[in-house]
């Protein structure tokens, strides 16, 4: 709970004080708030630090972050501390962009932490207003605001679609109390059928987040929007906006537990889909960020195995994988924004390694950990999320697995070129590493990705 | 242990010091000291699953442990991977030793991590992790097609080791989610139709890696185009992974299903074996025919090795130290001509013999070890894998006995063609192979061509028990053989 408390009231406080300053300002203020609101999180989780005396008005059964909530929020506020840090900030004067995405990332955890399904389209809307604004926010380019437009209505439209799916909720149950509807309907389990009321609340809810985490066949607005949206803006979405959903559609999805062999009828259609299509779409583009939004895209498929599992006993596999996702896909468009020219195109990374050893050893560790190749953080995430579902459901497993195979195809593109030294000119060549911040934080990246690939206990011990 | 951290260190130590250190026979050198020591002091069980533990730490939880054994089969794929690796080292070009040593080394540790793991996932890791850096060394320096080839090669390799993770999922969840450990494995009972889908998972894995006939694609154009280093750790030591796994791992965990696939897996063999070796026959690129010959070698071992005798599975283990060093010693020795005369083909070469005396003794040697001559290391491997065969069902071997005829003519000729003769208007025509430091290597490698011939019975020592021991516990324990 402290952790909200300190990204929206920091957010508030850049908001005003960067007003007349240069965005970098913002940008480093921003990131020391997160760091900091990650931090407290995890000690307030660990029981180290103790804020429930300053947060005793929050009414339990709206919004509840304790415990592996807690946990989730520190994570996702880290993975926002790494975007905020790495991604450079644009020259324009004013604290705009920052502070919008430190209210987007309060959305994001106000949508995790929801016990309500008021609660959790408030949070929602948060995560996804300032959103809209950050997407349009490169003003000068036609892309942008396209993006922002596109956005805009395709979320208006899906929010519009989950309203609608609770209030039938309500009418099939009496209550938006997720803990209240997880009880009365392991009574009507005893009674046969479910009222189809109910049914259509749940696919109508459900459909209105697959939208925001762009799972096929919602996902048509998300290769655009990311590819007109700033590349901050890219990642941001990317990341923090899918990983807060699925925290929230695991959240809905136990609640409904009881419907569960309903629901995996046409859950694992869509996973089978988002994976396939995802994948298959990936394989054919041209440009870096088009095949980074369906890499996403897949791996949402990938993640959509963590609903068919419990819950809350499964917390960590969400973690890991949202940490290696979050960590691979930040280091791939880092890499994509330091070299991007007009096209995006694959050539961008050409003769990478012998320009740049550190980005050269970031797109190689990246792009492993992505794909799930051991020794890194992907490969122990992935192992876990199948191993873990495999109980469940082997053929949606052995869908995924087919689906990661796939996806080498495109991954690797970016190696076609990064090796090529063919058109290199001898000055353009640098064997020096340069130590400035921004290597510190690739390095720490890349350490991150391997020590946890290689000692994946480590990441048990901090849960 | 050692062999683990090792080549770690030394891959460290090569990419920092590469400038200063650039001479490859220090690393060399002392890879062939550090990892021959380590490899000679391990203790070897004839047991497998009873062995002591080198090390023996949790991994992920309590489920997976990092736990590797070693038993007579495990010490003599050491000891190829140890032993070989310096002569990879040795047969570097001087400019590409700072780029490709830390790569040889990294592999180096996937490598012997696969022989010795004794845990399901940990297998897995090292068996992927053999794979990377063999990947960047075939993708930064093959000569032609880099991409479309390396990425054909990892795409077809990962498809087998996925499908072999699901394998391995699935045994772990027939544990009762208990433990990957490979004495667990073993002692999962599956229903039939349960392991031919585990079986498939895995046999997909061993055959694409092998490779066995269908699945070869993947392979002639990777050894042609990769670099002569890459081509030598790919045929001379990855397959050996296969043919491992196929042992060690399918053998033993999914024996229910052999009763299907080993007629399957040796009718694909056999059929690679006359498909490589016709195929080698006419080709052009030096390569080319050790890259096809190599397709039909590997067949006759995987056939023997399904044939489950003692026989088979002994000539097996001989043929894969044997198949190693010849291998690596014919691509190094394709690579000098390569590097002196800028040609593999054939009817571009021609004379070498009366130029570079030494340089074609070696070559000679390495020659008649893959066409198995009697006194030469290929011969009694080859032996025994076909009377394993003969003994298996007469029909299948009249195919696989063609290897020794066919295998005479493509490797003949191409020695004929490239060495005999006059060099007049040929490529050969200016330029010696110069006896330096590398071709003295080459001789050395090739001299172990004559050793293992006269003396195959201390290799045979060494991996009889724990064969043996394999086909004990599969008809005891499984009842497959009764």
């Amino acid at each position: 709970m402290i952790g909200i408390a300190i990204i929206f009231l920091g957010g508030i406080f850049t908001l005003f004080t960067g007003l007349n300053r240069v965005e970098q300002w913002s940008k480093n203020v921003s990131s020391v708030l997160l760091l900091l609101a990650s931090l407290f999180s995890w000690l307030e989780y660990k029981g180290i630090l103790n804020f429930q005396n300053l947060f005793k008005w929050v009414p339990q059964q709206m919004l509840d972050i304790s415990s592996t909530t807690e946990w989730m929020s520190a994570l996702l506020l880290f993975l926002g501390f790494i975007i905020m840090v790495i991604m450079p900030a644009n020259s324009r004067k004013g604290a705009d962009v920052p502070s919008l995405m430190l209210f987007s990332l309060s959305g994001g955890i106000l949508l995790m932490g929801a016990e309500q399904l008021v609660m959790l389209f408030l949070g929602l809307e948060i995560l996804s207003i300032p959103l809209f604004v950050l997407a349009g926010s490169d003003k000068d380019n036609l892309a942008s605001n396209e993006a922002a437009l596109k956005y805009f209505i395709m979320g208006a439209f899906s929010t519009a679609v989950l309203l609608l799916g609770a209030a039938f909720i309500y009418g099939g149950t009496g209550t938006l109390n997720l803990n209240e509807i997880q009880l009365k309907l392991s009574f009507a389990a005893h009674f046969g059928e479910f009222p189809i009321l109910l049914k259509a609340g749940l696919i109508l809810v459900s459909i209105g987040l697959l939208f925001k985490v762009s799972a096929v066949p919602f996902h048509f607005w998300s290769p655009d929007v990311y590819e007109g949206s700033p590349n901050r803006i890219s990642v941001f979405m990317a990341v923090i906006v899918k990983i807060s959903g699925f925290y929230a559609l695991g959240n809905i999805f136990n609640s409904f537990s009881p419907m569960v062999t309903w629901s995996e009828q046409w859950i694992i259609p869509i996973l089978g889909l988002t994976i396939i299509g995802g994948n298959i779409m990936a394989t054919g583009q041209t440009k870096v960020k088009r095949m980074l939004a369906y890499s996403s895209i897949s791996h949402a498929g990938y993640l959509l195995l963590f609903i068919l599992t419990p819950f809350e006993e499964n917390i960590n596999v969400l973690a890991t994988y949202s940490l290696s996702y979050g960590l691979g896909t930040i280091s791939l468009f880092y890499l994509m924004d330091y070299y991007s020219k007009q096209d995006n195109e694959f050539s961008m990374f050409k003769a990478l390694f012998a320009k740049n050893k550190l980005h050269g050893l970031m797109l190689v560790i990246a792009t492993l950990s992505i794909a799930g190749v051991p020794s890194t953080i992907g490969f122990v995430a992935k192992y876990q999320l199948f191993s873990t579902a495999f109980v469940y459901n082997q053929w949606a497993v052995i869908i995924a697995l087919f689906g990661s195979a796939m996806s080498i195809a495109y991954y690797f593109k970016p190696f076609k070129y990064a090796f090529d030294n063919s058109q290199l000119k001898a000055d353009q060549k640098s064997s020096k590493i340069e130590l400035n911040f921004n290597s510190f934080c690739i390095i720490g990246l890349i350490a991150i990705t391997m020590i946890i690939g290689v000692f994946p206990a480590i990441m048990q011990s901090l849960l | 242990m050692e062999l683990l951290y090792i080549p770690l260190l030394l891959a460290l130590a090569s990419t920092l010091l590469g400038k200063v250190l650039s001479n490859k026979w220090i690393w060399s050198s002392i890879s062939l000291l550090t990892s021959i020591f380590f490899v000679l002091k391990l203790p070897v069980d004839p047991n497998f699953i009873m062995a002591a533990s080198i090390v023996d730490v949790p991994w992920l939880g309590d489920s997976i442990r990092f736990n590797l054994k070693i038993d007579g089969l495990t010490w003599l794929l050491l000891l190829l991977t140890n032993g070989l690796i310096p002569f990879v080292i040795a047969s570097l070009k001087e400019d590409k030793v700072q780029k490709i040593t830390p790569l040889i080394f990294l592999m180096q540790i996937g490598l012997n991590g696969v022989f010795m793991a004794f845990d399901g996932l940990v297998f897995y890791i090292f068996w992927e992790l053999a794979m990377i850096p063999i990947y960047f060394i075939t993708l930064i320096y093959s000569e032609y097609e880099r991409f479309k080839t390396t990425i054909r090669f990892f795409i077809y390799t990962f498809i087998g080791s996925l499908a072999m993770l699901a394998s391995l999922i699935y045994m772990y969840g027939k544990t009762g989610f208990v433990s990957f450990s490979y004495d667990q494995l073993f002692a999962v009972n599956l229903s039939y139709s349960e392991s031919l889908w585990v079986g498939f998972g895995f046999l997909l894995a061993f055959l694409i890696k092998i490779p066995v006939f269908p699945f070869h694609l993947w392979q002639p154009n990777t050894y042609v185009w990769a670099p002569a280093q890459g081509s030598m750790l790919l045929s001379g030591i990855m397959l050996k992974m296969g043919l491992y796994g196929l042992i060690r791992w399918y053998l033993l965990i999914v024996p229910e299903s052999i009763d299907f696939y080993q007629p399957i897996v040796i009718c694909l063999a056999v059929i690679g074996i006359v498909y490589g070796a016709l195929i080698a026959i006419r080709q052009d690129d030096m390569k080319r025919v050790i890259a096809y010959s190599s397709l039909s070698h590997v067949g006759l071992i995987a056939a023997g090795v399904m044939t489950l005798s003692l026989d088979g599975l002994n000539g097996a283990g001989l043929q894969m130290l044997v198949h190693g060093i010849n291998v690596v010693g014919l691509f190094w020795g394709i690579d000098l001509i390569d590097r002196t005369y800028k040609t593999r083909n054939i009817h571009d070469l021609g004379g070498i013999a009366s130029k570079s005396k030494l340089f074609t003794v070696g070559f000679f040697l390495f020659v008649i070890g893959s066409v198995a001559a009697p006194l030469t290391n290929g011969f009694p491997g080859e032996f025994m894998l076909l009377k394993s065969l003969f003994t298996f069902n007469t029909t299948v071997v009249v195919f696989a006995g063609l290897t020794i005829i066919l295998c005479a003519i493509y490797m003949l000729r191409m020695f004929q063609f490239s060495m005999l003769g006059d060099s007049e208007q040929k490529s050969t025509q200016n330029g010696t192979i110069i006896n330096n430091g590398e071709v003295v290597a080459f001789i050395i490698l090739s001299i172990t061509v004559i050793i293992i011939g006269i003396f195959p019975q201390n290799i045979i020592d060494i991996i009889n028990p724990s064969m043996d021991q394999i086909l004990k516990e599969l008809s005891n324990v499984k009842g497959v053989l009764s």
